[in-house]
């Protein structure tokens, strides 16, 4: 076995600083009194972070969001699983859609079209249901915590999907039979059998759902801001980006309880996921369950399901696209019709800032997905080819990220850039997402070695061939299907990019989701529209490339 | 082409502990002839098969191909598996699922830049002798494992090496495909006088295929001989239970003549081969295989080897019955014909056979 002890030290240092530098220097920057100045220790940042009288509002609103949001996900990732695994409800393809489709779009744009929906000045819907029903005032705000609560519950829903259905179809059907033989009634079965055995993939779903929920940023800027309801995300971002001395410190110390909370919840979704495994309650048996006949519900049931979809995948970009024509936000209406144009578009397109946020994005999608891919490609290799106690650490350092809030990792960055020349250019960006993305290119490149038995290398290098050629002829062939894959979604990952931009982004420096994201902060939604649009279209392509891809692969290693 | 090793050794670090997988192997395989290292998992055959090829590298020893030295720690020579000129099959087999089965099999010959013409031919010639004709174009993973095997045997022929090895080439197959697989390999093997080296943990694999064979435990190789001699003439108490059952009585000489000594066992006297010429007072073990064993109904016969004993348990097996059979304090494991009417419980004669009852020095 080749230990590989240069290669595997090399990786260690570049993941390490990628992964702790900026940790640390979000560390040192709360201690520190000014922006980039290191030379003295105080304690002020945390005294005025959290004696700040808004600070337990920021705290109370992100309990709220975050647990509201991991319940709602929860219970209609639930309800879509059972549906889809346990019933006979009719055209169960839609799953597939619900679960794939929502990725394609961005998150600041889907929150920017319910936004348009549902804000109570001139949202669509409301106009819509004031002119019929005679209302005097909109009906529905969406700028309030059970708004925002909403919002990233659908965002989150496909992830939640994917946690519990695994768990729900690996399910013993005869625990449920010999319930219902003991006396114990469908719904008595289901309250004391089934969802007790489901715990811990609940618990999975739930935690994971908190997690990204105080990463998330687009629903607290689009829709958290502008009804003055702060989470922790969005209250960094007002310390760093508004006010006219923007406190890189305090943001650092705030973050550091972020920070901490989000590594301490990713703990525990390792130690559940970890005891899921252990309740498995099905061996290879290769039995089917009995699915349940929704008799006159199944298309009731269809109809939630049919609702849930449209409003995922058909809405927003209905929403986007219809505003992209219109001068403002009015609901359907023959006078809407005669005003509509290209004239956002036209607008957008001779935008400087819009084209070169476009053009940035594009560099950075295709450098750094490409950059990350050869790092990825490394670490897989050690994590899974080399196997030493270095690689076990290579193998958690890289995965690390995964834990980390995007903005707070933002400003650890910042404190770390603000010292080299790297401040306020691409290639910072270019490392930040890298850093931050890395768990998204390892994931399906050690997935691709794994299927590399090392029989076929040494089967090669017995045959005659020299470890180049090996190489050449016999790894990389069965690579390149990982390449491709890892390389699109770090790539759809980084055109959409918003958390991390926020904060890193400076003038000559702008990416699409931050300017999508300026657009909706001055309501200019039609030109909002028009280039998320245009986003929409670059990441689906690679999405659909993606899976085109996908398909191949498991084509290839099939029988 | 010979093949020579010379105090091999090779040392494992694993959870802290030294883990001696090779101890000074020495071994000399001769030109065209079928070895086999046999033994339980975990013995080192493995690791010997992948020291002889080059994919791991030994702490000591010499190992010598024909004139060429491919390894040696006090000359600081250590080949690449790519320079040593050697074909393998392994346990997976190593069937590279992007190539089809004409591109596998042509991949050494491409890795050695064999021109173009002669490529085609060879490879033809290959899957002919392995009756693979007409399979070229097929995508290597849609073969079955008997075919898969075969693909990776022309592979491993297919450059015409000095020395073909086998890792558990069979193991994957299931039983019945085993066999038929088994008997077509050995009728490939004869047909090529190659030098082979066949690893397996299969006692019956080991016993069909081979010329010589060479018995593994913990790192050493206890014994090396030729089936029959490995079978009927163990040295090694170890070698007798390892290589098919058998039941191994303790022994004392009483005394020794030719072709038969007469021993004192805890059932009473026994007249047995001593080929190893135990002298009289010598201990040994006394290796009585099920199959000579003879289980008949009682009778009152008084003549040498044989007892009466009394049947403790028995089970059908297809071809046979075995039976547990207890004589005095020992219990023999026997076959019985099932034609025989014995069930558990009765009185039986046994007859041991002298020919094939041997002593084993301890």
């Amino acid at each position: 076995m080749n230990r590989k002890p240069l290669l595997t030290t090399s990786l260690l240092v570049i993941v390490g600083f990628l992964t702790v530098c900026p940790v640390v220097m979000l560390a040192i920057g709360s201690f520190s009194s000014g922006f980039g100045r290191f030379d003295r220790f105080t304690w002020i940042k945390y005294v005025e972070a959290y004696s700040d009288p808004e600070f337990l509002a920021v705290l109370w609103n992100t309990l709220v969001f975050t647990c509201g949001s991991a319940i709602v996900t929860t219970v209609l990732a639930l309800f879509l699983a059972y549906m889809n695994t346990r019933t006979n409800i009719p055209f169960k393809f839609l799953f597939g859609v619900v679960t794939i489709l929502p990725m394609m779009i961005p998150h600041v744009l889907f929150t920017a079209s319910w936004a348009m929906l549902l804000n109570p000045n001139n949202g669509m819907l409301n106009r819509l249901l004031m002119e019929i029903f005679g209302l005097k005032s909109s009906p529905f705000n969406i700028y309030t915590i059970p708004g925002m609560i909403l919002v990233e519950s659908l965002l989150d829903l496909p992830i939640a999907y994917l946690v519990i259905v695994p768990a729900m179809s690996a399910f013993d059907v005869s625990l449920e039979e010999s319930s219902r033989v003991c006396g114990a009634s469908t719904m008595g079965t289901l309250f004391r059998i089934t969802l007790p055995v489901l715990r811990p993939a609940i618990l999975s779903s739930v935690i994971l759902v908190m997690v990204r929920a105080l990463a998330s940023f687009a629903v607290p800027s689009v829709i958290g801001m502008p009804g003055r309801i702060y989470v922790y995300a969005s209250h960094i971002y007002r310390i760093i980006a508004t006010g006219f001395a923007p406190d890189y410190g305090k943001a650092a110390a705030v973050g550091m309880s972020a920070m901490a909370a989000s590594m301490l919840l990713i703990y525990v979704y390792r130690y559940l996921t970890a005891e899921s495994e252990r309740f498995v309650t099905v061996s290879g048996r290769g039995f089917k369950p009995t699915l349940i006949d929704l008799k006159g519900w199944r298309y009731p049931a269809f109809a939630v399901v049919g609702f849930l979809s449209f409003i995922l995948i058909v809405l927003p970009v209905l929403v986007l696209f219809y505003n992209s024509m219109l001068p403002y936000i009015m609901a359907p209406s023959t006078k809407a019709l005669s005003m509509m144009s290209w004239k956002n578009w036209t607008t957008v397109l001779h935008d400087p800032i819009s084209l070169l946020s476009l053009k940035n994005s594009l560099f950075l999608g295709f450098v750094g997905a490409s950059l990350g891919v050869v790092l990825s490609v490394l670490v897989a290799y050690v994590i899974v080819k080399v196997r030493t106690k270095a690689a076990g650490v290579l193998e958690s350092l890289s995965f690390l990220s995964f834990s980390f809030p995007g903005i707070v990792i933002g400003v650890g960055f910042m404190w770390f850039f603000v010292r080299t020349p790297l401040y306020a250019t691409l290639s910072a960006l270019l490392i930040g997402y890298i850093a931050t993305y890395l768990p998204y290119g390892v994931r399906p490149l050690s997935s691709a070695f794994v299927q590399i038995h090392s029989h076929l290398e040494e089967s090669s290098r017995v045959c005659g061939a020299s470890p180049f050629y090996t190489l050449r002829r016999i790894v990389l062939p069965l690579l390149i299907p990982g390449i491709v894959s890892g390389w699109i979604l770090m790539a759809t990952m980084f055109v959409r990019e918003l958390t991390l931009s926020v904060v890193l982004a400076r003038p000559g420096t702008e990416v699409l989701a931050v300017q999508i994201l300026r657009f909706a902060e001055d309501g200019l939604w039609g030109r909002l529209s028009a280039l998320g649009i245009v986003m929409i279209f670059i990441s689906s392509t690679l999405v659909v490339i993606a899976s085109l891809v996908g398909r191949k692969l498991n084509q290839m290693h099939a029988v | 082409m010979d093949l020579r090793i010379r105090g091999l050794t090779r040392d494992y670090e694993s959870d802290g502990k030294r883990i001696r997988a090779l101890d000074h192997v020495d071994l000399t395989i001769a030109a065209n002839e079928i070895f086999t290292l046999l033994g339980p998992s975990g013995c080192g055959k493995t690791t010997l098969l992948r020291c002889i090829v080059g994919l791991e590298t030994p702490d000591a020893g010499e190992i010598s191909i024909g004139e060429d030295i491919v390894f040696s720690s006090e000359k600081g020579i250590s080949l690449p598996p790519e320079k040593r000129g050697l074909g393998m099959v392994f346990q997976s087999y190593a069937i590279w699922p992007h190539m089809n089965v004409f591109e596998n099999v042509a991949y050494p010959l491409r890795a050695r830049n064999v021109p173009r013409n002669d490529i085609q031919s060879r490879v033809e010639r290959a899957l002919r002798f392995v009756q693979l004709e007409g399979f070229e174009s097929r995508p290597a993973t849609r073969l079955s494992g008997g075919q898969q095997q075969r693909v990776a045997l022309a592979r491993a022929l297919v450059a015409e090496p000095r020395v073909i090895l086998f890792d558990e080439p069979l193991s994957n197959l299931d039983a019945k495909l085993r066999e038929e697989t088994r008997k077509q390999l050995h009728r490939f093997l004869t047909e090529l006088e190659i030098t082979a080296v066949y690893v397996t943990h299969d006692r019956v694999e080991a016993l069909a295929l081979s010329d010589r064979i060479a018995v593994m435990k913990q790192g050493r190789i206890v014994e090396v001989g030729d089936p029959k001699k490995i079978y009927f003439d163990t040295d090694d108490p170890f070698v007798a239970d390892f290589i098919g059952r058998a039941n191994l009585i303790p022994a004392t000489v009483r005394h020794s003549a030719q072709p038969h000594a007469m021993v004192d066992t805890a059932i009473g006297p026994i007249q047995v081969r001593n080929s190893h010429h135990i002298p009289v007072g010598g201990q040994a073990m006394l290796c009585a295989r099920p199959e000579f064993i003879r289980v008949g109904p009682p009778t009152s016969d008084n003549r040498p080897n044989v007892f009466r004993g009394n049947v403790i348990h028995r089970i059908f097996v297809g071809e046979a019955y075995e039976a547990d059979i207890r004589i005095g304090e020992t219990l023999l494991t026997t076959t019985i014909d099932p034609e025989v009417a014995i069930v558990a419980g009765d009185d039986v004669t046994i007859a041991f056979d002298a020919d094939h009852c041997f002593l084993i020095p301890t």
